[in-house]
């Protein structure tokens, strides 16, 4: 069984980036192997938090009856792969600079990846 | 060996209280064998979809004890909205082993009636990855967005980009006996439909839908109506949107797969059915194919290139977006529509000369790919 390095889902301020040893390719959620070359072998390191913002939504038709407007977005990280997170900032739209921070807004308080306007 | 489609069968979609999820699989089934002058009794495999209204273990067997067959095999089925294509591929692969002469392929849904909204968006949100995406708060609708938002701005695109895409799918509706929505709507009541998740306004969203649909595949022909399934072609590259590789989601390696064992290209296809969840799927999909350019989509629709007269006569029952989604019978109707364009049964809709169609459906967040290419049997 192949343990899980710490990250936001376990509670921990930080969001992992997955490089692989042999072809170099990044990706971002947990996978055995690796999705272009199928190797083992690769390394998880906590990615810096900046990148671009490539999508942004407003979310009005939630599961959860009389739940707010939501916002999600999509950043592409400076290493890579594209993440989602909840957006923090109302102004941050699609080729803003991005910021990624860490927030207790998941259910019932749990951290999750939020997103800004960088600076 | 070569696999034909000898019968297709559709209800009516919409809102439609009263029967539960094997029941209006049944009554596609029998539409079906009806359609192929097939017996039930000669039935020898069954293929069911899954309901997420019954969420049963064994759609199959549920589904052939109530309509009252005793198939020598029986399976279900989950690959999202690309269940239903992706079960005609398997009924094509039965029939060419020598292990079935008549494939049933069924799958229906009480999802409009049979659960709240709350219940069914929720239930559909799962596609999300449960630790990384789902904690977020994300729905279907919301996943699709964010494709919007990325597509709309890599384009340069305003927000009424995509509006011709449902307006069109309302005029074929309007032309299709048992479509959900028939009523004409313009680009501004798709702009002025209220906001689901930005930029998809409730306009560029399916409706849920009752709704049952069937096919038969059969070794031989069961009449001249018989349609020979040249080709199919799957993708399978990710399942989440967090995973997914932009412009290469699997949707033209399905394609390339289907109409190379089919030994046609684009320029032989005369009608198409394109999976339509939402304005932007449709978008994705025929510029991912290669069918119209990066970002054009919506600009095609507006030049009437998806009219039954146009350059790519497409989802001519109304699609997802208009005939109805009831599930996994959603994406089926699309390739039921296909072989009754290719039957030269349309009537007034109908597409002149076609004798190639090209199906595609996808499910989960552009996740799971099959195309299918149909050509009548005397091509």
């Amino acid at each position: 069984m192949t343990e899980r390095p710490p990250d936001w889902t376990t509670g921990e301020p930080l969001l992992n980036v997955t490089t692989c040893a042999r072809c170099g390719n990044h990706w971002y959620l947990p996978s055995v192997h690796c999705p272009v070359c199928s190797s083992a072998d690769h390394d998880v390191a906590p990615a810096g938090g900046g990148g671009l913002c490539v999508a942004v939504t407003r979310v009005h038709v939630r599961g959860d009856d009389g739940a707010g407007v939501l916002g999600l977005g999509l950043v592409e990280l400076d290493e890579g792969p594209v993440v989602m997170g909840v957006v923090h900032d109302e102004g941050l739209a699609p080729g803003d600079r991005a910021r990624i921070e860490f927030r207790h807004d998941g259910p019932e308080g749990a951290l999750v990846p939020s997103f800004g306007r960088e600076g | 060996m070569t696999a034909l489609l000898t019968g297709v069968g559709v209800t009516p979609f919409g809102r439609q209280p009263g029967p539960d999820s094997v029941e209006w699989q049944t009554t596609a089934a029998d539409l079906a064998l009806d359609d192929a002058g097939v017996d039930p009794e000669a039935v020898d495999a069954l293929l069911t979809g899954y309901s997420t209204v019954d969420g049963h273990l064994m759609p199959a067997n549920l589904f052939a004890e109530r309509f009252g067959i005793r198939p020598s095999v029986a399976f279900g089925m989950n690959v999202g909205g690309a269940t239903g294509l992706a079960m005609l591929a398997q009924a094509v692969q039965l029939v060419e082993s020598g292990a079935a002469r008549h494939v049933l392929v069924v799958a229906g849904e009480n999802r409009a009636s049979g659960q709240s909204r709350a219940t069914s968006t929720k239930v559909l949100a799962q596609v999300g990855h449960a630790r990384y995406e789902v904690p977020l708060g994300g729905t279907v609708p919301a996943y699709y967005a964010l494709l919007a938002s990325r597509y709309l701005w890599t384009y340069g695109l305003e927000a009424d980009a995509l509006a011709s895409l449902p307006v069109q799918m309302r005029v074929h509706a309007a032309r299709k006996a048992g479509a959900q929505f028939q009523k004409p709507v313009t680009v501004v009541d798709v702009l002025e439909s209220r906001p689901v998740a930005e930029p998809l306004r409730l306009l560029d969203c399916c409706p849920v839908s009752d709704g049952g649909a069937a096919f038969v595949v059969s070794s031989g022909r069961t009449s001249e109506r018989s349609l020979v399934v040249s080709g199919t072609g799957q993708a399978h590259r990710h399942q989440h949107l967090s995973a997914l590789e932009a412009g290469t989601s699997g949707a033209a390696l399905a394609a390339q797969r289907a109409l190379s064992e089919a030994g046609v290209s684009w320029v032989d296809v005369d009608v198409f059915g394109i999976y339509d969840s939402f304005s932007i799927t449709v978008a994705l999909l025929l510029e991912e194919l290669g069918l119209t350019p990066p970002g054009r989509a919506g600009a095609y629709a507006r030049a009437g290139a998806f009219e039954v007269d146009g350059r790519y006569p497409m989802n001519t029952h109304g699609g997802l977006l208009s005939y109805g989604h009831c599930g996994v019978g959603g994406g089926m109707a699309h390739l039921a529509e296909v072989a009754t364009q290719l039957r030269h049964e349309r009537g007034a809709a109908q597409v002149a000369d076609c004798e190639v169609g090209y199906v595609h459906a996808d499910g989960g967040v552009l996740s799971a790919h099959v195309g299918v290419v149909l050509q009548r049997a005397d091509r």
